[in-house]
């Protein structure tokens, strides 16, 4: 029965191989894989850039995958998702304080996660629209041979793709935010998590 | 006749591995198509129909975030202090020094053996959910893995089985009989899990080989432990530096690991 299958799937791989070989620019990836694979290929090169790794440069470095990131991400959308009910009633000081300092404090968590770089392999897998939103399906193969689902949530606006959610094997960031958040609200105040939030960013 | 049925296996699966390594293969490079992946099922783990398109959340609509009750919540915590300092005090130490003696390799082989040892676990509970699929596959990945992977150490299977692994546990299975998290706990050394989840773990003992293999030494259960805590300490080896930084873009860490626990189980579930 599995037989049958798997026979089904070869001939479908050598269709598909025929395809792709035939024409290499391959119109079947859309925009938001390929916003998602542009600002990848970017922070990739950045990097892998022998000339920037040394220390000296290491603040240049930061600022070229700072930039990168910040074109991509939607911090607002970000901040906005994830104080969730707490976001009603924000003033907007309050809301402009708060984008600020959680935009830094994603930025520093990502910067870290890609500073570790070392030659993962990054294929794109699928994506799917429905409207404004999309998801972008990435899978990350590290060195020791284990893969990574990655699944990036976008939102258009104003005819660009922007990041406001990163699931990475299944626990999406935001939503993961989003609870400690709220244990930190009910267990102190927002203004306890403000002071919170301020001190992990200004740590370093 | 037993003998002859073996060997018969080991022909079919090898055949098996000649006939369609090429094709799975030549395939790997092309995951394009969103038609093509539905059916190969390229991801190893959930596709992306099982992720809602848009967000599970609207400022004002809160239905669909779901928080686990945590009744024993101080206690907990307390936990959680214990499992941090168990990390930073023993498992680290160990896990490091570890690395420095053994190749990265070596580690991959271990880690791969202790996972195709657990076949039983993740083969019945398939059956239990009726994912005939998953059944077949994780068989068919044991024989090709025992045998052409040298007792499991090598993960050959990979190559010869496109689809997903078949991680499944018997939390996941009644999970998918309607049972809830119910809620959560934080087990000292074994870390974070629910009420479902730790009946679920008791279940799995059964299936567990290790507890099989050493059932009639003399020192039972020391060799139990010394063969968990190795397995530990060599998965650990492999994700060094994980734990630190979850808690360091952290602001409350123990929030953190609860809800990832949470949405690392919901996501399994939903496979």
């Amino acid at each position: 029965m599995t037989l049958r299958k798997y026979e089904y799937h070869g001939i479908l791989f050598l269709l598909l191989f025929v395809i792709c070989s035939v024409n290499p620019s391959n119109a079947t990836a859309g925009e938001p894989t390929e916003e998602i694979r542009h600002t990848t290929d970017r922070i990739i090169a950045v990097v892998s850039d022998p000339a920037l790794k040394s220390p000296e440069n290491a603040s240049e470095r930061k600022k070229l995958i700072r930039e990168a990131v910040d074109e991509r991400f939607d911090w607002e959308e970000m901040s906005r998702r994830t104080l969730a009910r707490n976001w009603v009633g924000r003033t907007d000081d309050e809301k402009k304080e708060f984008i600020d300092l959680f935009g830094k404090l994603l930025e520093r968590t990502y910067l870290e996660k890609v500073e570790d770089y070392s030659g993962e392999k990054v294929s794109y897998i699928d994506e799917k629209i429905d409207g404004d939103y999309a998801i972008v399906k990435v899978n990350i193969l590290t060195k020791n041979d284990r893969e990574i689902p990655v699944f990036y949530r976008l939102k258009s606006k104003n005819d660009k793709w922007f990041v406001y959610d990163i699931l990475i094997e299944g626990v999406s960031l935001i939503n993961n935010y989003r609870s400690q958040f709220n244990s930190i609200i009910t267990r102190s105040s927002y203004q306890g998590l403000i002071k919170k939030l301020r001190d992990s960013v200004e740590e370093k | 006749m037993e003998i002859r049925l073996k060997w018969l296996l080991n022909v079919v699966v090898i055949l098996f591995c000649l006939l369609f390594y090429s094709n799975t293969y030549a395939g790997e490079d092309f995951p394009q198509s969103s038609e093509s992946f539905r059916h190969e099922g390229f991801s190893q783990q959930n596709k992306i129909d099982d992720i809602k398109v848009g967000s599970d959340y609207s400022p004002g609509d809160e239905e669909g975030i779901y928080v686990i009750p945590d009744p024993f919540e101080p206690i907990n915590r307390g936990f959680y202090i214990f499992n941090d300092k168990l990390y930073f005090w023993v498992l680290k130490p160990v896990s490091t020094g570890y690395k420095k003696v053994v190749p990265e390799s070596i580690r991959v082989n271990v880690r791969n053996f202790f996972y195709n040892l657990c076949m039983p676990i993740r083969a019945v509970n398939c059956l239990l959910q009726g994912k005939i699929d998953g059944f077949g596959i994780e068989i068919g990945r044991f024989f090709v893995n025992t045998t052409a992977g040298m007792m499991g150490l090598g993960d050959p299977a990979k190559k010869v089985f496109s689809g997903p692994k078949y991680d499944e546990d018997f939390g996941q299975t009644l999970a998918f009989y309607g049972l809830d998290f119910g809620f959560f706990i934080m087990w000292p050394v074994l870390g974070p899990s629910s009420l479902r989840d730790t009946i679920g773990l008791a279940g799995d003992m059964f299936l567990d080989p290790v507890n099989y293999y050493v059932k009639d030494l003399t020192n039972e259960t020391a060799v139990n432990l010394i063969v968990r805590s190795y397995d530990r300490v060599n998965s650990t080896s492999l994700v060094l530096g994980e734990y630190e930084s979850l808690k360091r873009s952290a602001l409350d860490p123990y929030a953190a690991v609860r809800d990832a626990y949470v949405q690392y189980r919901q996501s399994k579930i939903r496979e």
